[in-house]
């Protein structure tokens, strides 16, 4: 009886299989027996939404409007016409005719059958206009639960996240404390110890950003910069992560590149392209990080040869929490958080972050950023 | 207990971590190998003879409870004892691990190096105890 996948819900179904067996019943008053069907319009096409039990086979639509002159023209007249054996009432929701009542059977109508039937499709309208609310709060609480079942898939992410250094911390703390390493590995526990609570920082930070670009959106502190000495700065707070697979390879095409710009979360974007270029190359490699500009923006270049990703994920890689997990990527730390806050931030500048990455055949996330 | 004797197998992916664990085992006299990935886990598993395997459920190709499975398949490997040590303490995963064979179930930043190292002794005591 339902051919609207839109409505979904049971009481406006009730409604309107009531109405048209009440319209078919009271058109049927005068002994001649009458169906009754509601057909939805939306945009050309009229499908039925509920039929009285008497309906034809096949009569139940889609039908296109401008193929059937009848029905075009209750639609832009906006009122009841008596063309046999049909006679069709426009349906209002809101401030348009959204639905038409249609009644078969021979013979003309009583006038106050017609009456009846009117108010009845007044009645009827009101019915769709209530279900399209329903509808969009029930979309907007489907929305909203999806919200929060990311968020707390997120939360139990970020949590073994913040595990692994923690473990490290406590572990290399407990044996300081057990006076069991020798003196050359003191020196290795307390470095690890400062590397694991500064990955921890970075994880919280991120996080903190991130609820608070949320609710209250970032506010930059701009100052001229050179954006070379930014990518320095940046290339150099990484460089000890590179370990010794990684090779860094800087190009500059200038020899300044002047922005207006955030330099601490400027600096932390770039860290967050070049700590992604490390983690998604695990086999190692050179991460190439290049600039230039055209006179009016400036473009910062990171690629690496890693693992990569389908062109039709890429997208994906930008979103708040959702981190693309892969079968080649479930053991690499990370809670995502990081290329959508480098998005963000380009964007609060004015500017961009873009990615083109095939599959195993490294990626390369291009920041375009207008020169001040 | 003569522990010069005793090899461990650490199967981990985490530098830091495998280094970190490696010191401590070390110190209290276990000779240490370490697998970077299930692939090697398992070659070393077979080739090295450990007397005893630390596992991590997070790891590159295949992952821990892939590993245990094969681990508890071989012929070779079936009667090695597993410990699984995860920054995961999920109830469901722990169960899943038992359920394999593992014969305990460790959260890393719950457990100090120390209580790891104890935990090798729990792991080989029944074979070092006297026959009788």
């Amino acid at each position: 009886m339902w051919d609207d996948p839109g409505i979904q819900d049971d009481a406006s179904r009730r409604l309107f299989r009531d109405s048209v067996r009440l319209a078919a019943r009271l058109a049927s008053a005068a002994g001649i027996p009458r169906t009754a069907s509601l057909l939805l319009l939306r945009g050309d096409i009229l499908a039925c939404v509920a039929a009285s039990d008497l309906v034809e086979p096949g009569a139940r639509g889609p039908y296109r409007v401008s193929d059937h002159p009848v029905f075009d023209r209750a639609i832009s007249s906006d009122r009841m016409v008596d063309d046999p054996p049909l006679v069709i009432l426009p349906v209002r929701g809101d401030d348009r005719v959204v639905a038409l009542l249609v009644i078969r059977g021979e013979g003309r109508l009583a006038a106050d059958v017609r009456g009846t039937l009117q108010s009845l499709a007044g009645i009827v309208g009101l019915g769709l206009s209530q279900a399209a609310i329903a509808d969009e709060l029930l979309q907007e609480a489907e929305r909203s639960r999806r919200l929060e079942r990311l968020k707390s898939e997120f939360l139990n992410i970020a949590a073994h996240e913040l595990r692994s250094p923690l473990g490290i911390i406590r572990g290399y703390a407990s044996m300081l404390g057990e006076g069991v390493l020798p003196d050359a590995e003191r020196h290795v526990a307390l470095s690890r110890i400062t590397e694991k609570a500064e990955e921890m920082a970075r994880l919280i930070s991120d996080m903190l950003e991130t609820a608070r670009l949320e609710t209250l959106g970032l506010e930059l502190e701009l100052e001229p910069l050179d954006l070379l000495k930014v990518i320095e700065d940046a290339v150099r707070a990484m460089r000890p992560l590179l370990g010794r697979k990684h090779t860094f390879v800087v190009t500059a095409q200038r020899d300044s590149m002047l922005v207006v710009a955030d330099r601490r979360r400027l600096t932390t974007m770039l860290t967050n392209l070049i700590d992604n270029a490390i983690k998604y190359s695990p086999a190692g490699g050179t991460i190439e990080i290049g600039c230039d500009d055209d006179g009016r923006a400036a473009s910062i270049l990171v690629r690496d040869h890693g693992i990569g990703i389908n062109a039709e994920q890429a997208h994906l890689l930008f979103s708040r929490f959702g981190r693309l997990v892969t079968p080649e990527t479930s053991h690499i730390r990370g809670t995502g958080l990081g290329l959508y806050l480098a998005r963000e931030t380009a964007r609060l500048h004015g500017g961009d972050i873009t990615v083109t990455a095939t599959k195993g055949g490294g990626s390369t996330f291009t920041v375009v950023l207008p020169l001040a | 207990m003569l522990e010069d004797d005793v090899k461990v197998l650490l199967i981990e992916d985490d530098v830091a971590a495998a280094e970190m664990y490696r010191l401590r085992l070390v110190a209290d006299g276990y000779s240490v190998v370490i697998g970077r990935d299930g692939k090697e886990g398992l070659r070393m598993a077979v080739h090295e003879a450990p007397d005893f395997i630390y596992l991590d459920l997070r790891l590159p190709g295949l992952d821990g409870f892939e590993v245990l499975e094969s681990l508890r398949s071989a012929p070779e490997t079936m009667h090695i004892p597993v410990i699984i040590l995860t920054n995961y303490g999920e109830p469901e995963l722990r169960e899943r691990g038992m359920k394999l064979g593992a014969l305990e179930f460790l959260v890393k930043s719950d457990t100090t190096p120390a209580q790891l190292a104890e935990s090798v002794e729990r792991a080989i005591a029944p074979r070092s105890l006297p026959a009788s």
